[in-house]
């Protein structure tokens, strides 16, 4: 995995290549309350990227300062060594689920096609191309049939991943997701990982919020432990051992049986 | 239709061109209020509009003139700056939002009233009858005064059309949007700016006190009979339209009452008749879908997983 902090020096790096995708000595509060501190992280290749954390962590504030959402308070976000004024249209965002009114009168196919609407100029409307696309991407995530239905009569699987088809439809090179498995059922789940898998086959990278111990070993290629401060990064494997996750979950007593769990299966044997 | 119902009794023309501004004021209320509504504005609207009131005294006392026009402009100020403030008050302070738009709301609605009764008790030339600002007084409009309206309202929907895919982006999802790289706040702005401006137009047919309706009450109804933003947009525009012109008739054949409460009377009324009647999201169809549910309905409660 080419993976490393960004203060090494480039030499030591295994491809010497620009990094898609480069937080350096991030740092973010809210008001006077820090909630990220100097997060200092290089990814060098395409892979499925977990951000790991207990609550309150700093996941989904490394997410959202990323894509620029939240300011900025210290530290600087390159993409391909570029800032992100400039590469806007290569990423695309997911965002938690409950952050929309689930009532809102939109159509599956109409959200799917703001994703490629996005990508158009000012007041530019979607055309023959736009909703090939947008038909396209709902086949990707399975929700042809349901293209005319209102949004609020989904489950909430197929809610996530007509959110995944509106992020598909922006054709981004680097996705940003924040809980894409929050309130998903098993068979979503499955759905959802392959769609990704195949993203990152494609040679795209996917950097997702994650916060379920038991699948976040099976799920991604490299991870980010983070609890306000970046505790370990990594391939999965390495990162998530006894000691990086107690790091991690430290006086979080409620988290101890499922860190004993994720420690009985084996997370640490790659 | 309303049209031959005025025909039929014999209204004066002028009559019928305010009728026709009015109908314009309230279709194009409905239509930038379906968004402002969609974005979670109503309220902000509710702020500017309380202090319009303050912007047309206060531009009588400037320029001493009494025409709609100026006294609109004036209120537009107004509208802008309550706005305006709640933004500043947001961003600044740590209030809850609700009880900064609460404050703004009543501050500048009580400063408007106490403008507005100094300056008629003074006897301040052109300041009788300023008071019909308060709940609406359509008689009193001129021709000219419903052109005006009319083609201030068909400009605001024109707007709508134009940025309607950046809004309707925006008020979905605004972070979506915002990482796509579209300036969602200052989407925000010409939304709350353009409902400030409806609001303002809305002055004469409803006052100060009850234009808000004009705003929230038509989307709300519309929302009941379809699930797709456009056709919403619309039944809300038609629902603003044929209120706006039946409060007009009504007044004008009762002209001691004020326009605005008939107005949103009417508007509540399709309102109450969309909650009950509506297919599907209506009362007695979700009643009835409790009751037996066919197969074939869609479930009206999203689950949290399947």
């Amino acid at each position: 995995m080419n993976l490393r902090p960004a203060t090494e020096s480039p030499a030591s790096s295994s491809t010497g290549s620009i990094p898609l995708l480069e937080w350096h000595d991030l740092t973010v509060a809210y008001g006077r309350r820090p909630v990220l501190w100097n997060v200092d992280l290089e990814i060098a290749s395409p892979c499925l990227f977990g951000i790991i954390g207990p609550n309150g962590a700093g996941k989904s504030t490394l997410l959202k300062a990323s894509l620029g959402l939240v300011p900025v308070t210290g530290g600087s976000v390159r993409f391909w060594g570029e800032p992100l004024s400039r590469v806007r249209r290569r990423l695309a965002y997911v965002p938690q689920r409950e952050t929309v009114d689930w009532d809102f009168p939109v159509s599956v196919m109409d959200v799917v096609l703001m994703g490629a609407a996005s990508q158009l100029g000012w007041f530019r409307r979607a055309g023959r191309r736009e909703r090939e696309l947008a038909g396209d991407c709902l086949d990707r995530v399975g929700l042809t049939d349901l293209a005319g239905r209102q949004i609020g009569r989904l489950s909430g699987g197929q809610q996530q991943r007509v959110f995944l088809a509106r992020a598909l439809a922006r054709e981004a090179d680097i996705y940003f997701l924040d809980e894409p498995m929050a309130g998903v059922d098993a068979g979503s789940q499955e759905q959802i990982f392959a769609i990704l898998a195949g993203l990152r086959d494609a040679g795209k990278l996917v950097v997702a919020v994650h916060h379920d111990l038991q699948t976040a070993a099976r799920w991604f290629d490299a991870a980010a432990l983070i609890d306000m401060r970046l505790v370990a990064a990594g391939p999965t494997a390495e990162v998530l051992t006894p000691e990086n996750l107690e790091q991690t979950y430290a006086g979080r007593r409620g988290i101890l049986d499922e860190l004993g769990r994720a420690v009985a299966r084996g997370v640490r044997t790659p | 239709m309303m049209l031959p119902a005025i025909l039929a009794f014999g209204l004066p023309y002028n009559t019928l061109v305010v009728a026709a501004g009015v109908a314009a004021v309230g279709g194009a209320a409905g239509v930038v209020g379906g968004l402002s509504v969609l974005r979670g504005r109503a309220l902000s609207g509710d702020a500017a509009a309380h202090a319009t009131l303050v912007g047309v005294a206060g531009a009588l006392l400037a320029t001493g003139q009494r025409s709609l026009a100026v006294l609109l402009a004036g209120g537009l100020v107004a509208a802008v700056a309550a706005v305006g403030l709640l933004v500043l008050i947001r961003r600044f302070t740590r209030t809850r939002d609700d009880a900064a738009t609460a404050t703004v709301l009543s501050v500048s609605f009580g400063l408007g009233i106490v403008l507005i009764s100094g300056m008629v008790a003074r006897g301040v030339p052109g300041s009788a009858g300023l008071e019909r600002f308060l709940l609406g007084h359509t008689a009193a409009l001129t021709a000219s005064d419903a052109l005006l309206l009319g083609l201030v309202s068909a400009a605001a929907i024109a707007c709508v059309a134009i940025g309607l895919k950046e809004a309707t982006m925006v008020a979905f999802d605004p972070a979506f949007a915002a990482a796509a790289g579209w300036p969602a706040a200052a989407i925000d702005m010409v939304l709350v700016a353009l409902v400030a401006v409806m609001v303002v137009v809305g002055l004469p047919a409803a006052g100060a006190v009850l234009v808000t309706a004009l705003v929230v009450i038509p989307p709300v109804a519309a929302r009941q009979w379809t699930d797709r933003i456009v056709p919403l947009l619309a039944i809300a525009g038609v629902i603003g339209v044929v209120s706006g012109l039946a409060g007009v008739v009504i007044s004008s054949l009762a002209p001691r009452l004020p326009t605005g409460p008939v107005v949103v009377l009417l508007a509540a009324g399709w309102l109450a008749v969309s909650l009950v009647v509506a297919p599907s999201r209506g009362l007695i169809a979700r009643w009835r879908a409790r009751r037996g549910p066919r197969p074939d309905a869609p479930s009206l409660v999203s689950g949290r997983d399947g």
